[in-house]
C-alpha cells in the first residue's frame, strides 16, 4: 500500500480556510485518481472528507438510526467496487450521494418496515418546548436543546411520506441545497422547491394536530368542521 | 388567519405558480423581479399569506434541530477494514470459480454419457430379445421355414408372414 502525500492525507477539517473551492475540487481528483489506481490510503481519506455528509443523507432518508451505520459502510464499499468506472465527468460528491441515495431506497424498499407512530407520543412539556422553539427569533444554542429538538421533530417526521421527510431533513437539518437536491434525487429544481414548500405544509399539520392534544390550548377537543 | 399564527387552522393552500417562489423566499433566495411580484399578490392573497407563515415556522423549527454528528475518525478506518475483507472474500471466490464452472462442465458431460449408454443399452437389449424370441418362435412352429436359405426371416413381422403364407399353401 502506496502512502498519500501528507498534505492529502490531512482531514477537510485541518484543510487551510484559505484553499480555494477550486483547489479543494483539485485536490479530491487527485486523490480519486489516487484510489482508482489502487490508493487504499486516499480512498480512506475521501471516506474521511465525506462520511459526515454521507452520514446526514443517509439518516434523513432511513428512520431506524441503528442502520445508519451499516448503511453508510455499504454505500462505500459500492463506491470502491465501481470507482474504475467512475469519469469524473460530475463531482465525485454528487456520484457518491446519489449512490448513497439509491442505496437506501433499496433498502427502505428491501426492509418494507414502517415503525408505527403514534399521535399522542409526546408529551405535555416537549410539545410546550417545540412551542417555545417556533415561536423564538433564534434557534437554542446548547447542542443538548438542538438534540431534543431533532429527536421531538423526527417523531412528527416519521409520519410523513419518506419523500418529503427526506427532502425537509437534508434541506434544513443537514444542509444541502435545493440544486444540490435536485441533481442527486433525480428532480427538476422546481420540483424539489414545490415539494419542499408542501412537505412543510404537511409537518406544520402534524405539528398543529400535537399542539391541539395538549390540555388547556384553545380549540383542543374541539371537532374540525 | 394572522400570518405565524399556528393556532389557527390551516385550511386555504397556497397558489400552485407561486408554490416555487414562496420556497424561494423562505429560503432567502430570490430575484428582485419575482419578489415585487410576489410580495404584490401576498397582499391580495390570504392562501399564500398564510402557507408562506407556516413554511417559515416550520423552517424554523426544522434549522433548530442538531445536524448529524460525525462519525468520527475511526469510522473511515473501519469501514476500510470491512472493505478490505470483502475485497478479500470476493477474491477468494474468484480463485475458486474456474474450477467451480469445469467441475459442473464435467457433470454435465458425465451425465450426459450416461444417459447415452443407458438408452443404448435398452435399445440394444430389445433387439437381442426381438431375435431370440423369433429363433424360438421359428424351432417350435416352423421349422422348414428356418431350412430354406433364401427366405430367411429377418425380424418377428417377416416370420409371421412366411408363416401365414406356409399354412395358406399347405392348404
Amino acid at each position: 500500500m502506496t502512502r498519500v502525500p501528507k498534505n492529502m492525507a490531512a482531514s477537510a477539517s485541518a484543510l487551510p480556510l484559505a484553499l480555494s473551492r477550486r483547489e479543494k475540487g483539485e485536490q479530491e481528483r487527485e486523490l480519486v485518481r489516487l484510489a482508482q489506481s489502487g490508493e487504499e490510503a486516499a480512498f480512506e481519506e475521501l471516506i474521511r472528507r465525506h462520511q459526515q455528509r454521507v452520514f446526514g443523507l443517509v439518516s434523513g432518508i432511513l428512520r431506524r438510526r441503528e442502520d445508519v451505520e451499516d448503511v453508510v459502510q455499504q454505500v462505500f464499499l459500492k463506491v470502491f467496487l465501481s470507482l474504475k468506472k467512475f469519469d469524473q465527468r460530475s463531482a465525485f460528491s454528487t456520484w457518491l450521494y446519489k449512490i448513497s441515495v439509491n442505496e437506501c431506497w433499496d433498502y427502505l424498499r428491501k426492509k418494507k418496515v414502517r415503525p408505527l407512530t403514534y399521535e399522542a407520543d409526546m408529551s405535555e412539556e416537549q410539545v410546550s418546548r417545540l412551542d417555545g422553539v417556533a415561536s423564538a427569533v433564534s434557534p437554542p444554542e446548547s447542542p443538548n436543546r438542538r438534540a431534543e429538538v431533532r429527536d421531538l421533530l423526527e417523531r412528527m417526521l416519521e409520519t410523513l411520506p419518506d419523500q418529503d421527510r427526506a427532502l425537509l431533513v437534508l434541506k434544513e437539518m443537514e444542509g444541502f441545497s435545493v440544486e444540490e437536491l435536485a441533481v442527486i434525487l433525480d428532480l427538476n429544481v422546481n420540483t424539489v422547491k414545490v415539494r419542499l414548500f408542501r412537505s412543510r405544509a404537511k409537518l406544520m399539520d402534524v405539528y398543529r394536530r400535537r399542539l391541539k392534544t395538549k390540555p388547556g390550548f384553545p380549540g383542543a377537543g374541539e371537532t374540525k368542521t | 388567519m394572522n400570518p405565524g399564527d399556528l393556532n389557527a387552522e390551516y385550511r386555504t393552500p397556497a397558489c400552485s405558480q407561486y408554490e416555487a417562489a414562496l420556497e424561494d423566499y423562505v429560503n432567502g433566495e430570490f430575484a428582485d423581479r419575482e419578489t415585487a411580484k410576489l410580495k404584490e399578490h401576498l397582499q391580495t392573497c390570504s392562501g399564500c399569506t398564510d402557507a408562506l407563515a407556516e413554511a417559515q415556522v416550520a423552517a424554523r423549527l426544522l434549522r433548530a434541530a442538531e445536524p448529524t454528528v460525525d462519525p468520527g475518525a475511526g469510522f473511515a478506518r473501519v469501514t476500510m477494514a470491512r472493505i478490505r475483507a470483502e475485497m478479500e472474500t470476493l477474491e477468494e471466490k474468484s480463485i475458486w470459480r474456474p474450477f467451480v464452472s469445469l467441475a459442473w462442465k464435467l457433470s454435465a458431460t458425465a451425465a450426459l454419457a450416461l444417459v447415452l449408454l443407458v438408452t443404448f443399452d435398452v435399445k440394444h437389449r430389445d433387439n437381442r430379445l426381438d431375435q431370440d424370441e423369433l429363433a424360438i418362435m421359428a424351432a417350435n412352429e416352423a421349422p422348414e421355414l428356418l431350412s430354406d436359405e433364401g427366405r430367411q426371416p429377418s425380424n418377428r413381422d417377416e416370420m409371421l408372414i412366411l408363416m401365414a403364407e406356409e399354412g395358406h399353401a399347405k392348404h
